[in-house]
């Protein structure tokens, strides 16, 4: 037994050697370098380009932030966060003990627990544009699939509905905006409300914008199904519902997450502007305050903030790319 | 530092409010008020960071807005509960100037505060027009007047003068032009009958609006060659040196009164409770940033320095909120009342307050046609909620959280507001006597003018 | 004389363009009997393809119809199963769910789901497809692909069986192999086939009938003829059967002589009218049986100038 998975790990721990010497190849290593060592190069040359560039742009609040300074300020923004979170947790114990003698003098008192009210830093900021993006392209993608699968479906539809998409699609998030905000404000009253005004403006705004891409893809991918599918499709004598779900949608998949992916970018734009512009939570509101505040860090600040914003938008759409990856049939 | 505080607020929480015998709990314990980046909104930060909104049992957020035009429609809609507003807001919300909503004040938040900067250039244009001191420097207060060259300069180059301002019913826009017109400079007329009300009719100085925050990059931009402001933003100018700071609004008024707190008065009426507890807090947040003599301050530009508040650099907030101005670079000057919280009955909201708002609004063309002086008074009642306030001391003084004598007599009528000085071009304010007043005027509209 | 199975009477398509109304189809008459293989050749365009899409309920005959069992055919429905030319699976589903697509749709309440189970099995299993039931049609050959389109159109339990070329896109030796299966597949379930082809030795070997087409415009049954050869069929065997030699050289004769030019042939007319030849079980053997279709009411020349 012992000799057996004694064997048993040296071969195993052979075929490690064995891959590791195959990894380390000369063709393996030219493509490893090829997929890591260049786009380090690359980053690199920026980053010294960058800290020898910057210290010659004069501001009137000094010099443009070199990469040190953004190193900097990313460290003093997570330390701020993390002083932040102590205080929440304490504010958090307090209400718990508080609470606790209330209720050991009245056991039938209302006590809830509070969240903190504290200014939300900058991590903070990163999580409520991140949720706001999303839902704002969730929104979008729950109208924009169904919609375009009815415009790809019907040809009389799609050629009412074609002028106004067209009008719409160019249209900039800057200008819907006031709109938005001014139609959220008269309409959505209510004494608890479930969702912050400010959240739902900026979500529509990022809807309203983002999910032209998405429309207009997923009714190109429908309307160009295989024909040969629509007739087994019909010889089939599948219903509407079945031909949709099973045909359609599937076949139309790869068309999707390509506007998927396009919407969810403009999206993370849109969302960045709006909030800036509106002064809804988020990264938007962070980098305006920055500016606003002048102080001889705000720079290196808000370039904290851009990278974030770049490598965030980043994120978001290899996650999609994943996401396709596993859904979509051609990939 | 901040643990302790929280402790102790803790402990007032816990002991569950003697204070608060007389008024029930909040309404409305979960608050959002807006504010802009100014040091006046200091009563607001400390309140939270002092843990006094805590004590009240109120659970407040903070948010700064981007311009004064957002914060305003913030309290109308609802998404604020309340906000750190200009004095002409509520009384131009409620005449119906600009957006109309019926929005009231019952704390003054503080008294001074701003400043009038121009670029470097105009600086050195007008410096020459400007007499020494002993000392050497220019002489204070600087008139207008030394401005004229500089503009008729601008003039004969077909150029036009520009200054910017934060909000039409700013009182920096009324103090900016109070400082041109007695300087003989004509800021220009309003005319909303018209629906003109970019305020430029006649104008020698164009004047536009600019937020706060925004002034010093676009006066280096060279849209504007001066502005109007409140703290830090004239300091920055001279800390950045793109500019200089000509004139305090100190100088121009002693005592002035400035910003106020407003919400609308639909939430007031619903919230009567909650109204209270935010007043008690900032009536004792203000107390606190003058007690002992400002020794308070430091701290509390330590606290306006956070990014989360004003976010300018601690020098710059610390130059005039620890009683000292700078204007040239250098020239660094006491003035101990540069930034009034508490003193002086600073946070009581006098209807003389209105009165002089209302009639800088009628100077201008702000409001087109002659109003009786009974229309002022009504008005100015009917923003200035004086009743409001008292109630909220009298549990402050009950409580033995604050002296009696660090209010005005609650019983008595509190009509002007004491502890002021004399307006620079020597016109007397005579609250009682609007119309009077506003005919008193060499520039401005006068009786039954219309622009 | 029974009832033919499957009858195209008197058929017209015609399809609208920018130009006017093109006449594809003209006076197609066709009769199949049940269990019948019959293929439709003919060259590029005369309208194959129309036939078994007005067969299938795809498309609807301008003039004339098909009547299927006694019913008029209108729409597609699995009884008239289709094996597309290019294999048409969904790219989406597995082998196995693409059977799994058309027997839930047709047994779904017949069947329960263990009989359906099985039920795909046997038919993927009947086309040498059951080693590769959850992969992808991008995963296999187009000859698999292709086999799993006989499966799921056989998977049907269709009374007719129509394929459009089915062979046509694949290499010799896989199209001989899967025509071996089909024939296999044939005999054992007797379903009524109808295949377009090119190809006149898959034609001869598989067929009971075959029916050549004329050229279009406005093309018709040209000549029909009887495959009178005994099953079970051996292509090594037929390769040198005289008969077989005859019956593709007369499919030949057709296509490359009389029908050679498109447009400039009229299609024989000089055969007698009236008596189609659909439901005769046996031919003379020796001889070959070519008739032409009844003619035509409208004359090429005619549908020429209707359409220039």
């Amino acid at each position: 037994m012992t000799t057996l998975s004694q064997t048993d790990s040296l071969s195993q721990s052979q075929r490690w050697l064995q891959a590791l010497t195959e990894k380390l190849s000369a063709r393996n290593l030219a493509e490893a370098s090829r997929q890591l060592l260049l786009p380090a190069i690359g980053i690199l040359l920026f980053v010294g380009f960058w800290h020898l560039a910057a210290p010659q742009v004069q501001t009137s609040l000094g010099a443009f932030p070199g990469p040190a300074d953004v190193m900097e300020q990313s460290g003093q923004l997570w330390q701020e966060h993390s002083n932040q979170r102590d205080r929440a947790a304490q504010f958090v114990t307090m209400q718990e003990e508080r609470n606790e003698r209330i209720l050991s003098e009245n056991p039938e008192a209302e006590v809830k627990i509070r969240d903190y009210p504290g200014a939300p830093t900058f991590f903070d900021q990163i999580f409520t544009s991140l949720g706001t993006v999303l839902a704002g392209f969730v929104l979008a993608t729950v109208i924009a699939v169904p919609l375009g699968i009815l415009i790809g479906l019907n040809r009389h539809f799609s050629a009412a509905v074609n002028p106004l998409i067209q009008i719409f699609k160019p249209v900039s998030p800057l200008a819907w905006l006031p709109l938005v905000t001014m139609v959220v404000s008269a309409t959505y009253v209510s004494d608890d409300p479930m969702f912050a005004k400010s959240f739902l403006t900026s979500m529509i705004t990022v809807t309203l914008c983002s999910l032209w891409p998405t429309l207009i893809n997923t009714s190109v991918g429908v309307s160009a199904v295989n024909p040969d599918l629509l007739n087994v499709s019909k010889v089939l004598q599948l219903s509407f519902w079945t031909h949709v779900r099973k045909v359609v949608l599937p076949s139309s998949v790869p068309m999707i997450f390509t506007g998927l992916r396009v919407s969810l970018g403009i999206a993370w734009m849109v969302l960045i502007a709006a909030e800036m512009l509106a002064q809804s939570p988020g990264l938007g509101k962070f980098v305006w305050d920055e500016f606003q505040n002048g102080s001889s860090q705000s720079l290196s600040r808000i370039m904290v903030a851009v990278l974030a914003i770049g490598f965030i938008g980043f994120l978001l759409d290899r996650i999609m790319l994943l996401v396709q990856k596993k859904v979509a049939w051609n990939e | 530092m901040k643990f302790r505080m929280l402790a102790a607020a803790a402990l007032i929480l816990a002991s569950s409010g003697h204070a608060q015998a007389d008024i029930g709990p909040a309404e409305k314990p979960d608050l959002k008020l807006g504010f802009i980046k100014l040091t006046d909104m200091a009563p607001l930060a400390i309140a939270w960071e002092q843990g006094f909104f805590m004590d009240e049992g109120l659970f407040v957020e903070l948010e700064s807005q981007a311009n004064w035009k957002v914060l305003l429609d913030g309290v109308i809609t609802g998404t604020l509960d309340g906000a750190h507003m200009l004095a002409g807001q509520p009384l131009g919300a409620s005449i119906g100037y600009g957006t109309q909503a019926d929005i009231i004040t019952a704390f003054s938040m503080d008294l001074n505060g701003n400043g009038i900067t121009v670029s470097n250039d105009v600086w050195e244009e007008m410096r020459p027009h400007i007499e020494d001191n002993s000392e050497g420097n220019p002489a204070h207060p600087i008139s207008a007047a030394a401005l004229k060259p500089v503009i008729e300069q601008y003039r004969d180059d077909g150029e036009r003068f520009r200054m910017g301002m934060v909000f039409p019913v700013s009182t920096h826009n009324y103090e900016l032009r109070y400082w041109l017109a007695a300087g003989g400079l004509n800021p220009g007329f309003y005319a909303p009958q018209r629906g003109d009300t970019s305020g430029n009719i006649d104008a020698d100085v164009h004047l536009s609006v600019t937020p706060p925050p925004q002034m010093p990059a676009t006066m280096e931009a060279g849209t504007i060659q001066g502005y109007c402001v409140g703290e830090p933003w004239n300091q920055q100018a001279v800390f950045k040196g793109i500019g200089v700071p000509v004139i305090t609004d100190y100088e121009i008024w002693p005592n002035n009164p400035e910003k106020v707190f407003g919400v609308t008065e639909a939430w007031a009426e619903k919230y009567p409770n909650t109204h209270l507890r935010l007043l008690r807090a900032l009536i004792r947040a203000a107390h606190w940033l003058d007690e002992n003599d400002n020794a308070n301050r430091e701290q509390a530009v330590k606290i306006l320095a956070r990014s989360s508040y004003v976010g300018a650099d601690e020098d710059v907030i610390a130059n005039s909120m620890t009683g000292t101005f700078e204007y040239e670079k250098g020239d660094v000057r006491d003035v101990p009342d540069f930034n009034v919280f508490f003193r002086h009955f600073a946070t009581y909201p006098y209807p003389s307050d209105a009165i002089w708002y209302l009639s800088q609004m009628r100077r201008w063309g702000q409001i087109p046609e002659p109003k009786s002086d009974d229309w002022y008074m009504e008005t100015a009642a009917k923003v200035y909620r004086a009743d409001i306030y008292n109630e909220a001391a009298r549990t402050l003084i009950e409580d033995g959280t604050l002296k009696a004598e660090d209010f005005p007599d609650l019983d008595a009528e509190n009509f002007t507001r004491p502890h002021q000085g004399e307006l620079i071009d020597g016109v007397d304010f005579t609250p009682r006597q609007p119309n009077a007043y506003i005919d008193s005027f060499d520039i401005g509209l006068k009786g039954s003018q219309t622009p | 004389m029974t009832k033919p199975h499957l009858e195209l009477t008197n058929v017209q398509m015609a399809f609208d363009t920018p130009t006017g109304p093109f006449i594809a189809l003209e006076n197609v008459d066709l009769k199949i009997r049940k269990g019948e293989f019959v293929s439709l050749i003919g060259h590029s365009g005369c309208g194959k393809s129309t036939v078994l899409n007005i067969v299938a309920g795809l498309l609807q005959a301008t003039r004339g119809g098909c009547v299927l069992d006694g019913h008029e055919v209108n729409t597609p429905g699995p009884e008239r199963a289709v094996v597309f030319q290019n294999h048409s699976l969904m790219p989406w589903l597995t082998v196995y769910e693409n059977v799994e697509l058309a027997v839930q749709q047709v047994f779904r309440k017949t069947m329960s789901k263990a009989e359906r189970r099985d039920w795909i099995l046997h038919n993927l299993k009947l086309v040498n497809m059951d080693h590769a039931l959850d992969k992808r049609p991008g995963e296999i050959s187009g000859g698999m692909a292709q086999r799993v389109g006989i499966a799921r159109a056989l998977a049907m339990k269709p009374s007719v069986l129509l394929m459009d070329e089915p062979f046509g896109a694949l290499d010799a030796l896989t199209r001989a192999h899967l025509q071996d299966s089909l024939m296999e597949i044939q005999q054992d379930l007797n379903s009524t086939v109808i295949m377009i082809t090119h190809d006149v030795d898959e034609a001869v070997l598989l067929s009971d009938r075959i029916v050549m087409m004329t050229n279009g415009p406005a093309a018709k049954v040209g000549e029909e003829l009887y495959i009178d050869l005994p099953r079970p069929r051996n292509r090594v065997a037929l390769a040198d059967n005289p008969e077989y030699v005859h019956y593709r050289q007369a499919v030949l004769s057709f296509l490359y002589e009389k029908q050679s030019f498109p447009n400039k042939q009229r299609p024989s007319q000089d055969e007698s009218e009236g008596d189609t030849p659909g439901n005769e079980q046996t031919q003379p053997s020796g001889t070959v049986p070519v008739r032409s279709a009844p003619s035509g009411r409208t004359t090429e020349a005619q549908v020429a100038e209707e359409i220039t």
